[in-house]
């Protein structure tokens, strides 16, 4: 842009006038409402009549206090929430990302007959909709379901998957006999609640979820993959084979390298998406098992929807936002460490990053 | 391919690599035919069927009965019966769901269709003031996660008296970031020529953009028209926090309450299941005709 | 290129920021349009506009019963009204509130009742009620706040232990087995407990497990309401109760039986006896009507009988601009006949005493419940209360493996801190 000529005048006119639709409405459905929300976080409005009127009042961080100190209830739940969410992302991000991988390398083959089928067939669930899955994962994972029932085929009794509150790493302690939890764990809490607690893994129910996540996902990122893997360039790769590399090292110490810009572009999506779990959890269990599905944005949802603490509710979404973007920026500077090359640094244009994480933030979401 | 844009590889409907596959790849498939290939083969057809699996036994539980959905979850129906959809379509709300549905996917299409590009077009080849301090804001407007947008958008559309309302579910899906991004990069990667010689014909900008620019753009337009209407048809926050009267139920809220919905109602799965499978068609139409166009571009779309 | 693209986006996301500040500062507080109006409406309001009656319906039934009440109440007044059953009530008129365009008539439980009174959204038209000496005087407690009669109250229920006649007899059972003690419940139970069947299930909630707390003479509240007595020994016993029956394998939870509710494993045979109110033999005659069950009063615990008691009110809206139509109404759903037929259509007993012989003799098979009423003891009502109780329910399907004390005390901690605010 930088040797063009001046515009011309009439373009100045049409420019605003064609960017103007957009800029009204993402003005006035995205700006103003983040500004107005922030003021309800810091408000005492009830959820009668409009929170800018005059018997509003502004309570400081009042809202905030209560779901970050004090061992009320609001506590409690929040601090649930947040490990319910936190273990969701722990398992979800890592398996999709493998997945994906996999089902790249797998697909990429030159030589592979059906290939538009495979990639069709892992690719579709990423195009229905959240609440029609989970609807189908309802069924499937119901006491009596599809799975139970193929589980039993292998002699395996299945758990009573959206029933299960049970944390799967504490499942896991008491294969060894371990019941309860240290006194230096379950003594101390954290949120509102107790350490032990919020090492108990994600539960049963959670899961299922999780399962459903990978399922719907690892699609949409393994076209991602697929399209980095093409422009791979096969020198190296040549030059390895010549070497004597055999795949596994080749896929390890040449292709996964130059993979890199995809896969933080994946993880970062991913992370994003797996702080935003709402449409299943609202269509699904809503929260049950014992909270266990419980997750920050839809305890926002319940807490101003439902219980009428729209000012909680408001402010468990800005610590949400917080949150991700503290996290996403973590992420960012732990894999940006190693020097990257020129051509990559692209890349990381933050531009790009942004731009992709708003695309793909609400397919990955589910 | 990181280099280029994803618009002229969506333009061209960039060749898959293996339809031109020569003949030594032909010569190799036989070769291939070794233990490892049949490893990979079973591999691949054992997690295929982990993935379609579950939306054949979506179909086939729709036509089964409560009892026989309940005991045999794995197997064919006992009776085949279309009860199920028969109670959606004449004892419930289900085919004003599905109009409404339609309706608002419908218009988001349309509207970001038109305003995506229009903008995309301005922020690509317009040189206006405070051009890039709209684009940073657009990037910023991304940045949010919609999540935190239920309760302020609700609190919105009440102030702006539109709670309730075809407008209050429309109007604020009609524009979205990403998509006027795609679109600036697609202009981007046209060449100026064209539009250069049109205005020194003496056309207006909006005559360039309308009747010279948009034809061209017609293939970053379907990726548009496939984002919008599969967002649109699968959106739900939105729908819950814009609307409460039964008449402006959607697919995605009413079907979402069949699902939670308990009590007496019972488990009902071949009726929830029917609902499933027929919001699914769409957006399952939309995908098997633009199949290629996807496969190959969704991850420009994403990247880019 | 690149750097200076690099530069231009962190200047634009500057001034991004900047302006959100400013924005912040100029708007937010000032434009204060008081769209919160009609906060004291002291003659009801009247106008030609449709009322809109929203319900948390238990089911097609009661759907088509309110309907066509309304539906003749419309013909004979001239004002049109429409009923929704809601999928998710509480959320749908908290929207409502907000909007400034909620129901005019809904359903308002126990619970809800406080948190709405306090921020002004109900119509508290009790004392204009003609028939308001009719209702029975606990249930006008129930809908009272701070010595204000809100709502008449719509009918209600409680809980009793419904059996199946079948199982019953299999296990080779006379009426003159039926349970009047935990041990004889407990007894029975484990008879009738075989492998195609559980002896006894039930949701996992307060709602249910908490009859067996009132029949140990807990209480989550004391008589008043003020004070929260949540960990006290005899709540304590009777959860250790119900937990004991889980152990054994004599009870479960209907969500351990994949069902959503106790009624659908009881209608499904998956259970010979459940805790339910009556509201079970509406949903049982249309889901299930197969089963012939009969209904016996909740077995005393150490402290006696006891039950739970459920009701809701017909809440009126203040932001309606047909209060006066929508009252008409209320009186008209809440008169004698009219709950009557409703009793029939789907299960629930009448809020007024002058239908309550009738009903005795229309429902001699149902007559337990209503007995029940002079034991019966109602569920907390105080704002902020229905998050704890939540908070316990959420509790309920772990219970079997559970540290019921420990339970009790988080819970007794919640309720406390409620109370206080």
């Amino acid at each position: 842009m930088a040797g063009r000529k001046r515009p011309p005048r009439r373009q100045g006119a049409a420019g605003w006038l064609f960017v103007s639709p957009t800029i009204v409405v993402l003005g006035l459905f995205l700006l103003v409402p983040v500004l107005m929300a922030l003021w309800v976080s810091f408000s005492d409005w009830s959820g009668v009549g409009s929170p800018l009127s005059s018997g509003v009042k502004f309570v400081g961080t009042k809202n905030y206090q209560q779901l970050l100190s004090g061992g009320s209830l609001a506590e409690t739940n929040f601090g649930t929430s947040l490990r319910n969410n936190a273990w969701y992302v722990v398992f979800v991000v890592p398996i999709q990302t493998a997945v994906a991988l996999l089902l790249a390398v797998l697909v990429n083959r030159q030589v592979l007959r059906g290939r538009g089928f495979f990639r069709t067939a892992f690719y579709f669930p990423s195009v229905t909709s959240s609440v029609a899955i989970t609807v189908l994962w309802l069924f499937l994972f119901s006491t009596t379901g599809a799975v139970n029932k193929a589980l039993s085929f292998i002699g395996v009794h299945g758990p009573n998957w959206f029933n299960d509150p049970d944390g799967i790493v504490h499942l896991a302690l008491r294969l060894f006999g371990v019941d309860r939890g240290p006194a230096a764990l379950t003594g101390h809490t954290a949120l509102g609640v107790s350490w032990w607690d919020w090492f108990a893994g994600p539960s049963v129910a959670m899961s299922a979820f999780i399962m459903m996540a990978v399922f719907t996902t690892s699609g949409t990122f393994m076209l991602l993959f697929i399209a980095a893997l093409q422009n791979l360039s096969s020198e190296v790769q040549e030059a390895a084979m010549m070497d004597g590399a055999n795949g596994w090292q080749r896929f390890w110490r040449i292709t996964l390298p130059q993979l890199r810009p995809t896969l933080f572009t994946v993880l970062t999506l991913g992370l994003i998406g797996t702080w935003q779990v709402f449409d299943q959890i609202y269509t699904g269990t809503r929260g049950a098992p014992d909270n266990t599905t419980v997750t920050p944005s839809y305890l926002s949802y319940t807490t101003a929807f439902g219980s009428q603490q729209w000012g909680q509710g408001a402010a468990i979404a800005f610590i949400l936002f917080v949150i991700i973007v503290v996290l996403t920026l973590v992420q960012r500077s732990v894999l940006r460490e190693r020097a990257v090359s020129k051509r990559r640094m692209r890349l990381y244009d933050p531009a790009r990053l942004t731009g992709a994480a708003a695309t793909t933030a609400k397919e990955t979401s589910r | 391919m990181t280099s280029t844009p994803l618009a002229d590889r969506i333009g061209t409907g960039a060749p898959e690599p293996d339809s031109k596959a020569p003949p030594p790849a032909r010569a190799g498939r036989h070769r291939a035919l070794m233990p490892a290939s049949i490893v990979l083969y079973v591999a691949l057809i054992a997690i295929a069927v982990i993935y379609v699996l579950p939306f054949l036994i979506n179909v086939v539980t729709a036509f089964k009965t409560e009892p026989d959905a309940t005991a045999n979850p794995l197997a064919l129906p006992v009776n085949w019966t279309t009860a199920a959809f028969h109670t959606l379509f004449t004892n419930s709300d289900f085919p004003t769901w599905v109009k409404n549905s339609f309706i608002v996917a419908v218009f988001v299409t349309a509207g970001r269709v038109f305003f995506d590009s229009l903008a995309g077009y301005a922020l690509a080849r317009l040189d206006f003031r405070g051009r890039n301090v709209v684009f940073a804001l657009l990037v910023a407007v991304m940045a949010v996660p919609s999540v935190v947008l239920m309760i302020p958008k609700f609190l919105v559309l009440n102030q702006f008296g539109m709670y309730d309302s075809y407008a209050g579910m429309i109007i604020p899906l009609l524009v979205d970031a990403a998509g006027v991004f795609i679109m600036k990069n697609f202009f981007e990667s046209i060449p100026r020529s064209v539009e250069e010689q049109a205005s020194i014909d003496g056309a207006g900008t909006f005559r360039v953009f309308w009747s010279i620019v948009l034809p061209m753009a017609r293939p970053a337009l379907v990726t548009i028209i496939i984002l919008s209407f599969q967002g649109s048809w699968n959106e739900l926050p939105h729908f819950i926090i814009s609307t409460q009267s039964p008449g402006l139920t959607t697919l995605t809220k009413g079907v979402a309450s069949l699902a939670s919905g308990q009590l007496s109602s019972g488990n009902q799965y071949p009726i929830k299941l029917a609902a499933a499978a027929i919001m699914t068609i769409p957006v399952a139409v939309l995908f098997f005709v633009f199949q290629k166009r996807i496969m190959n571009s969704s991850d420009g779309a994403v990247k880019e | 290129m690149q750097r200076r693209t690099h530069r231009l986006l962190a200047a634009g996301a500057l001034t991004a920021v900047a302006a959100l500040g400013l924005t912040a500062c100029g708007s937010g507080f000032s434009s204060g349009d008081g769209a919160g109006s009609g906060s004291s409406a002291a003659a009801l309001t009247s106008s030609d506009d449709p009322l809109s009656i929203l319900i948390g319906s238990s089911g097609s039934h009661e759907t088509k019963a309110v309907s066509s009440a309304v539906a003749d109440w419309s013909k004979s007044s001239g004002t049109k009204a429409t009923v929704t059953a809601a999928s998710d009530l509480t959320q749908q008129l908290s929207q409502g509130f907000a909007s400034g365009k909620p129901a005019d008539v809904f359903y308002v439980s126990t619970d809800q009742l406080a948190g709405y009174a306090k921020n002004g959204s109900l119509l508290a038209y009790g004392d204009q009620l003609k028939n308001k000496s009719d209702f029975f005087p606990t249930l006008v407690k129930s809908f009272t706040v701070d010595g204000t009669f809100y709502c008449a109250p719509k009918d209600f229920s409680t809980l009793g232990l419904i059996i199946n006649e079948k199982m019953w007899k299999e296990a080779g059972f006379t009426d003159s087995d039926v349970p009047t003690t935990w041990d004889q419940l407990k007894t029975v139970a484990a008879k009738l407990t075989t492998s195609d069947h559980v002896g006894l299930a039930l949701s996992p909630q307060y709602a249910r497990v908490g009859a067996f707390m009132a029949e140990a003479g807990g209480s989550f509240t004391n008589a008043d309401g003020t004070k929260a007595t949540v960990d006290s020994n005899a709540n304590l016993q009777g959860l250790e109760y119900v937990q004991g029956l889980l152990k054994s394998g004599d009870a479960k939870f209907s969500s351990d039986l994949g069902t959503g509710w106790g009624g659908e494993s009881f209608g499904k045979g998956q259970a010979a006896m459940t805790v339910e109110g009556n509201w079970i033999t509406g949903a049982l005659s249309a889901d299930y009507p197969d089963i012939s069950y009969k209904v016996a009063e909740m077995p005393a615990g150490p402290s006696g009988q006891g039950t739970l008691q459920f009701t809701n009110c017909w809440g009126i809206a203040k932001d309606s601009p047909n209060q006066k139509a929508a009252l008409d109404l209320v009186e008209k759903l809440t008169s004698t006949d009219q709950q009557l037929t409703f009793a029939k259509d789907f299960g629930v007993m009448p809020s007024v005493k002058s239908a309550a012989d009738t009903w005795k003799t229309d429902n001699p098979d149902l007559a337990p419940f209503l007995d029940s009423a002079s034991f019966a003891e109602g569920v907390p009502n105080q704002a902020g209360s229905a998050d704890v109780v939540a908070a316990f329910d959420s509790k309920m399907s772990g219970l079997k493996t559970a540290d019921a004390k420990a339970l009790l005390a988080t819970t007794q901690k919640q309720f406390a801190a409620v109370l206080s605010q």
